[in-house]
């Protein structure tokens, strides 16, 4: 079938070629998916996109005939309009996914770069299905491809054209989901690591506006997914949360050692942001705790892994030593101050699985913070207050109604936010966070053990107290975790 | 439409008027009204969208393209209607062409947005746009290049013109120039990378871009295309492609760098005298592609070469050099060869570099010797890679040298050049100094190369080459290096040692050399052409016989080393077997100028040589027996040498003048270096220089006895030796030759006495004497200067019957001394030595010529004890005789049995009456004669 098909689109023009195998294709997969509800992709169809999409000549002797910019930008507006006026839903998945999933081929090239127009295209029309695809698309496509959609959308939209920010900062409006998404593949592209790695200011200023109009936002993704519990390698995580993390951790020392490079002066308006996206983050991980008790996953499920905690400490280690000649306590007590607090909160409220005594080796080499000292030591009370509750983690502090909590570590934290000079005290001010729960039962990780085996879902686990967050077994992509849910599309509104 | 804000903040539209935005752009007409759009709306348009929606910039970008496409077609057209209207309307011409006005405005309006786009964020918008302006340029110039009208692409300046009058490329190239300004301090490589691109693309016809941009930022423009050339090299080198996609892009280096050399020759060779010194420096990045860059770029562009050549070659210190040798022992083998071998090409194409290259290249090769100094000696294993590549480059330039000669027997093309021998060629001379200096090795490399410039450049170099070793040699075995030389050319040419004798000639003749070096020319040729042995003896041999007469000339150089040196060239070189007379005699004249002059000057070897060449030449011929002998005797009889020979002729002669700094002689000596003397030697003596009075004398020139008899001496030999009978050895006891005897006394009588009346052989009567006084005078008074004439006449006498024929002479003397004796009134004839020696010698060698009988001959034994009239009295007796038996050379018999001409007198009569007188005065003074008269009996 597909090589009639091919057969009576050799003899068109490119353009019109395109939009029959669109059509063609819509019919085929509709079909499909009245027989199967998840369709299967053949190579055929693929191959065929790929010929007349992409214009990847399928003939070894026919030389690729390459679209004009013009013929493009068309086939882009056939495409948007494609998208728009597919009503169903799992056919406009199948479609984009055949499109635009990696195939190892050398159309890969062309794939990356017709998506790139394709959804900044759609962000400038505002094209709601095609945005909410490319989520789905960015959640299903390994990280190093979703680094490169989010790298031309941020070269398209952050700088070239002025004020064409904008544009972009509307989609806040139209699609979360794939805010949340880009904001994650966002931050695996910036991750601070040299000058050129730390995002633009426009782009810090509308992530931050975004997230602090509701930090809700960062979860919406892992909300609205099946939870496959171990998150195979190289794809983005399921909330941005680790990577806004480490964002504001790094920045103050990265934007110091920009500074020492280029010689400007301080950036006040920058760490300003940075502060506000902080507070924004440690609410956003409050949400998270209702989120987690409401589908009972917490202590079960981390959002925020260990292991990724390693490089993020490393790093800060290393800067810390770098900068350290060049008077920067200031800023490296804002960096250890925020790592501890963001530790707090996320070891509070189930982000975080792990025992105290891997906190201390983690941060042993880090420079003394009082802060930090206290985080790692954690409360002095050996009396567990709670003994009904799992003694290994942290308890949530109270069980706060759905809206925002109100902590006294709350009240604190703006104080904080707000000054991002401030001196010992103001952090000292913080510490009514852990004066305020007393109640936590510190319990070294190895006496967590026996009780920890006792759990009935995890008979044979490992000596590690951070694993239980990992119960399926590897390699098995069976969504069982939340059976009611395939195709989970759910908007916050 | 949605009117444009032409600048200011991007407008926010709708998501749903972009879509009506977008659909209109796309298809080219209003959405709701379904009208076309124009031009300039569509325009507009486009520029909307550009602010609205990035990722339509390319589409956007496209066609704007075809707005300026349109533009500029517009513009020509406008312009070629404009050449169509007759001339009454050129005054309109002079005004800019009306193009349409909207699009004017259109382009106006772009550039205003791009130009906006470019200063807000030049990173992301400079590349994209330069980019595209330059490629738009680019089609552009293509595209009309063909036009009619059109200027050529290698007019340059009117293309520019022509094209900076068009708007619309006006507006590309400033949107352009503003790119790279924005862009020059931080990355202009972006820029710059787009420019060649399109460089390589519309090579001719773009170059007027190319040209503009330099000019107007020479430096960026250099340093980044050599860097962008860089890059794009180290690109195609790590992934191992094949060299000929390399080519374009260096190829665009080459052609901008080439263009901008005219006039930023020194940036560009700064420029890559930098990059060269970087890459030698440890932990450079692109340190192992920029070496073969370099060498790259300078293979496609010789203009490069040139300029870089020199300056690379001075910067090229010890410490750089071994630098360099570091650098290289990390590549790999393969490359290095290629490097190498490329090298070796760049060195065979220098042209202006190529002295001090061949300088560096041979300094640093050369075996370490004691004299470096320790701080500047090369290390071991850069002299031995410089070694390989003086070989290698030798071997290099022979292959092109024999390659190219092989070639052209093929073809009638035009030989191959070699830059690197063409620029080698003006500096033969400093070659062959350095190759005489025999250093080890350098000279061997020296000696080929110079082998291979000589059949390089065959009609003037090997004929140069080969006279500038014969000047310069000093010693045989620096000479040992020219005949290799002719060894080795010979056998590809042919007249060699002529065209190299032509030579030499002609730059003695032209005064090129100094004394010093004529005088070794002319030692080494000698040296040559006696080492017979040799092929180049005996080609320079034949070929200096069609050079006599100037080397004849050279006789009369002013510098005695010289007339010396070529007087021994010509002992040794063959003569011609029919020498022309003119030629002949002007050798001869020559040689026996310098015969006199040597011992003017005292010159023993001078001497000698001359003597040698005299009886050579006077060998050659019959004709040059006489010559020799005349001139000869001539010279000796003259006034200005008679003191040579210890006579006190020329005290006599003239008067001093004082004052005079010059001898006339002397001045004519000179003269004769120069002047080929078409009459006699002598002819051109003048008696002095009119307004100075007479000839100046020559100053005190007190001769000794000792070099008086020297002389004489010498000039007797020669003479004898010229007189000769043929086969006769010299040192051995010499016969004379009577034909030679004989021209030598008519010589001698012509000379002694140029007056011939009554000189017939046969003696008058004693009374007769009276009328032929002054005759007899003038011959006494020459005998009186040169006493030389006796001993002639004695040498004469010994070829029999030649003393015959100076009768006249013997008469005239024996007239006056019978005068003399006659009028004396002294007691003794030894009060008046001179005529007693006169008489003595007179009457001997009258004896010894056998025109006397012996015992009449005799008489002057006793001539010192006599009184003058006794004198008188005995001469008068052998007048008489004489008188009766004449002096006639048929009167001498041939013998057969020894080879001579005798005399027998006792067939002629009786000899005993002339003897009465001599007997009486024997008896008159028998107590004092009395020994002695035995010796007269008949």
């Amino acid at each position: 079938m597909m090589s009639d098909i091919r057969h009576s689109l050799l003899r068109r023009d490119a353009l019109s070629a395109a939009k029959e195998v669109l059509y063609h294709l819509d019919i085929y997969f509709s079909s499909q998916l009245q027989n199967a509800p998840v369709p299967m992709v053949e190579k055929g169809p693929i191959e065929l996109l790929e010929e007349f999409i992409f214009q990847i000549p399928k003939d070894r002797g026919s030389h690729s005939k390459r679209l004009t910019a013009m013929q493009e930008l068309q086939l882009l507006e056939i495409l948007c309009n494609y998208f728009q006026d597919q009503t169903k839903e799992p056919v406009r998945q199948v479609i984009f996914s055949s499109l635009f999933s990696p195939q190892g081929s050398k159309a890969d090239e062309q794939r990356m770069a017709l998506l790139g127009k394709l959804t900044s295209m759609a962000v400038a029309v505002c094209r709601l299905p095609v945005l909410e695809c490319a989520a789905s698309w960015l959640q299903r496509t390994p990280a190093v491809y979703c680094v490169r959609l989010a790298k031309a959308l941020v070269g398209d939209y952050c700088g070239l054209v002025p004020g064409s920010i904008q544009t972009l900062k509307q989609i806040f409006n139209v699609s979360p989901r794939f805010c949340c998404q880009f904001i994650t593949a966002v931050a695996a592209l910036y991750d601070m690591s040299t000058e050129e790695l730390i995002p633009p200011h426009d782009l810090l200023e509308m992530i931050v506006s975004w997230i602090f109009e509701d930090p809700r936002l960062i979860l919406i993704t892992f909300l609205n997914t099946p939870i496959t519990a171990n998150l195979p390698i190289g794809y983005l995580d399921f909330s941005p949360l680790m990577g806004l993390v480490r964002w504001c951790v790094i920045a103050p020392l990265a934007y110091r050692r920009k500074q020492k490079a280029a010689g400007g002066g301080p950036v006040v308006e920058e760490q300003n942001l940075y502060s506000k996206l902080h507070l924004s983050v440690l609410q956003g991980l409050m949400v998270l705790q209702t989120h987690l008790t409401e589908k009972s996953l917490y202590g079960r499920l981390a959002l925020i892994l260990f292991d990724q905690l390693v490089p993020l400490v490393e790093e800060l280690g290393q800067l810390c030593e770098e900068l350290n000649p060049l008077n920067a306590e200031q800023e490296m007590e804002l960096a250890l101050d925020r790592l501890a607090q963001a530790l707090q909160v996320s070891m509070a409220t189930g982000a975080l699985l792990c025992t105290r005594d891997d906190l201390r080796t983690l941060c042993a080499r880090l420079p003394h913070n009082n802060l930090m000292q206290l985080v790692v030591s954690g409360p002095v009370q050996p009396q567990p207050a709670h003994p009904s509750l799992t003694p290994a983690y942290y308890p949530h502090i109270h069980t706060p109604p759905l809206g925002y909590p109100t902590l006294p570590a709350h009240a604190a934290l703006p104080t904080h936010a707000a000054l991002p000079t401030h001196t010992a005290l103001p952090t000292h001010a913080a510490l009514p966070t852990h004066t305020a729960i007393p109640t936590h039962t510190p319990i070294p990780a190895h006496a967590a053990l026996p009780t920890h085996t006792a759990l009935p879902t995890h008979p044979a686990l490992p000596a590690h107290a951070a694993l239980p967050a990992h119960p399926a077994l590897p390699g098995h992509p069976v969504q069982t975790f939340m059976p009611g849910m395939t195709f989970p599309f759910r908007p916050m509104r | 439409m949605i009117s444009l804000q032409p600048q200011g903040v991007t407008p926010q539209l709708s998501p749903q008027e972009l879509s009506l935005q977008i659909k209109s752009f796309l298809s080219g007409s209003d959405p709701q009204h379904g009208q076309k759009l124009s031009l300039r709306d569509h325009a507009r348009c486009s520029l909307l969208l550009l602010r609205c929606l990035p990722s339509a910039r390319h589409a956007v970008l496209e066609h704007l393209r075809s707005v300026f496409h349109d533009s500029v077609s517009s513009f020509l057209n406008e312009r070629d209607s404009q050449d169509c209207l007759p001339q009454s309307s050129s005054s309109q011409r002079r005004g800019p062409p009306p193009s349409t006005p909207g699009l004017d405005e259109v382009t106006q309006e772009v550039q205003k947005v791009l130009e906006e786009f470019i200063k807000l964020n030049p990173r992301a918008w400079a590349p994209l746009i330069s980019a595209w302006s330059i490629e738009l340029m680019g089609q552009l110039s293509s595209k009309h290049a063909n036009r009619q009208g059109m200027p050529h692409s290698t007019s340059l300046n009117e293309l520019l013109q022509l094209w900076m009058s068009c708007g619309a490329t006006r507006v590309l190239m400033d949107i352009y120039t503003l790119c790279l300004s924005t862009m020059i301090d931080s990355c202009p490589d972006a820029c710059v990378d787009a420019l060649l691109d399109t460089s390589v693309q519309h090579s001719p016809h773009f170059d007027w871009v190319v040209a503009h941009i330099g000019n107007s930022f020479p430096s960026t423009i250099i340093s980044r295309v050599l860097s962008c050339g860089l890059k794009d090299f180290c690109a195609h080198s790590s992934t191992s492609e094949t060299s000929e996609k390399r080519v374009p892009k260096l190829g665009s280096v080459v052609g901008i760098l080439g263009h901008l050399s005219s006039r930023h020759g020194n940036s560009i060779r700064q420029e890559i005298l930098r990059m060269f010194h970087e890459s030698l420096r440890p932990g450079s990045k692109q340190q192992r592609a920029t070496l073969p860059y370099l060498l790259q770029l300078a293979a496609l562009s010789p203009s490069l070469l040139g300029t870089v050549c020199q300056d690379l070659v001075d910067s090229l210190k010890p410490s750089t050099l071994s630098q360099l040798q570091q650098h290289c022992s990390t590549l790999p083998r393969d490359e290095l060869d290629n490097m190498l071998n490329l090298c070796i090409h760049l060195a065979s194409q220098t042209s202006t570099g190529a002295p001090r290259l061949l300088r560096f290249l041979l300094d640093t090769a050369m075996p370490a010797s004691v004299i470096t100094t320790p701080g500047l000696a090369v290390h071991d294993s850069v002299r031995d890679a410089c070694d390989r590549i003086v070989r290698l480059l030798l071997l290099s330039l022979q292959k092109q040298v024999y390659g190219r000669t092989g070639g052209r027997a093929a073809s009638d093309a035009p030989p191959k050049a070699v830059p690197f021998l063409d620029a080698m060629r003006g500096h033969l001379p400093e070659l062959c100094a350095e190759m005489l200096r025999l250093e080890r090795k350098r000279h061997l490399w020296l000696h080929q190369l110079l082998g291979l410039l000589c059949i390089y450049s065959s009609p003037p170099c090997a004929p140069e080459a080969l006279c500038l070793l014969l000047t310069l040699a000093h010693s045989s075995e620096e000479l040992g290096l020219a005949v290799q030389l002719h060894a080795v050319l010979s056998s590809s040419m042919q007249g060699l040692a002529q065209a190299a004798v032509t030579r030499c000639v002609a730059q003695v003749h032209a005064g090129a050399l100094t004394d010093k070096r004529a005088l070794q020319l002319l030692q080494n040729m000698t040296l040559i052409v006696q080492s017979e042995e040799s092929g180049m003896g005996r080609e320079v041999g034949t070929a200096l016989s069609d050079y006599l007469p100037d080397f004849g000339q050279l006789l009369l150089h002013s510098n005695p080393g010289v007339c010396e040196a070529a007087c021994l060239l010509l002992c040794c070189c063959p003569l011609p077997s029919s020498l022309p007379p003119a030629q002949l005699h002007l050798l001869i004249r020559s040689s026996s100028f310098l015969l006199f002059h040597s011992m003017h000057i005292r010159s023993s070897a001078g001497v000698s040589s001359a003597s040698r060449l005299l009886l050579r030449l006077c060998k050659a011929s019959h004709a040059g027996k006489k010559a020799v002998l005349h001139q000869l005797v001539e010279g000796a009889l003259h006034q200005g040498n008679v003191g040579l020979f210890g006579g006190d002729g020329m005290k006599d002669v003239a008067q001093k003048l004082e004052g005079a700094s010059a001898s006339l002689l002397e001045n004519n000596n000179h003269l004769g270096s120069t002047v080929d003397f078409s009459g006699s030697v002598w002819s051109v003596f003048h008696a002095g220089v009119i307004g100075s009075g007479l000839k100046p004398e020559e100053k005190d020139r007190v001769i000794g006895q000792v070099e008086c008899t020297e002389n004489t001496q010498s000039l007797l030999s020669l003479l004898s030796s010229c007189c000769a009978k043929n086969g006769e050895e010299d040192g051995q006891l010499i016969t004379l030759d009577p034909e030679a005897a004989k021209t030598l006394a008519v010589t001698i009588t012509e000379c002694a006495c140029p007056d011939v009346t009554n000189s017939e052989l046969s003696w008058p009567p004693e009374e007769h004497a009276r009328t032929t006084v002054q005759r007899d005078l003038l011959i006494y008074t020459c005998f009186r200067k040169s006493p030389l004439l006796f001993l002639l006449l004695h040498l004469v006498a010994q070829g029999c019957p030649a003393l015959c024929y100076c009768s006249v002479l013997l008469r005239g003397l024996l007239a006056t001394l019978l005068a003399y004796w006659e009028a004396s009134r002294e007691s003794s004839t030894t009060d008046s030595p001179w005529h007693l020696m006169a008489s003595c010698e007179l009457v001997s060698c009258m004896g010894e010529g056998q025109l006397l009988p012996p015992a009449l001959a005799n008489m002057h034994e006793m001539f010192s004890l006599l009184a003058p009239y006794e004198v008188r009295l005995l001469l008068l007796s052998v007048w008489d005789f004489v008188r009766a038996n004449g002096p006639f050379p048929q009167r001498f018999v041939f013998q057969a049995s020894k080879a001579i001409f005798s005399r027998d007198f006792t067939r002629e009569g009786d000899p005993a009456k002339y003897m009465d007188i001599v007997h009486s005065v024997l008896h008159r003074n028998v107590d004092r004669l009395g020994l002695l008269s035995g010796r007269f009996q008949v």
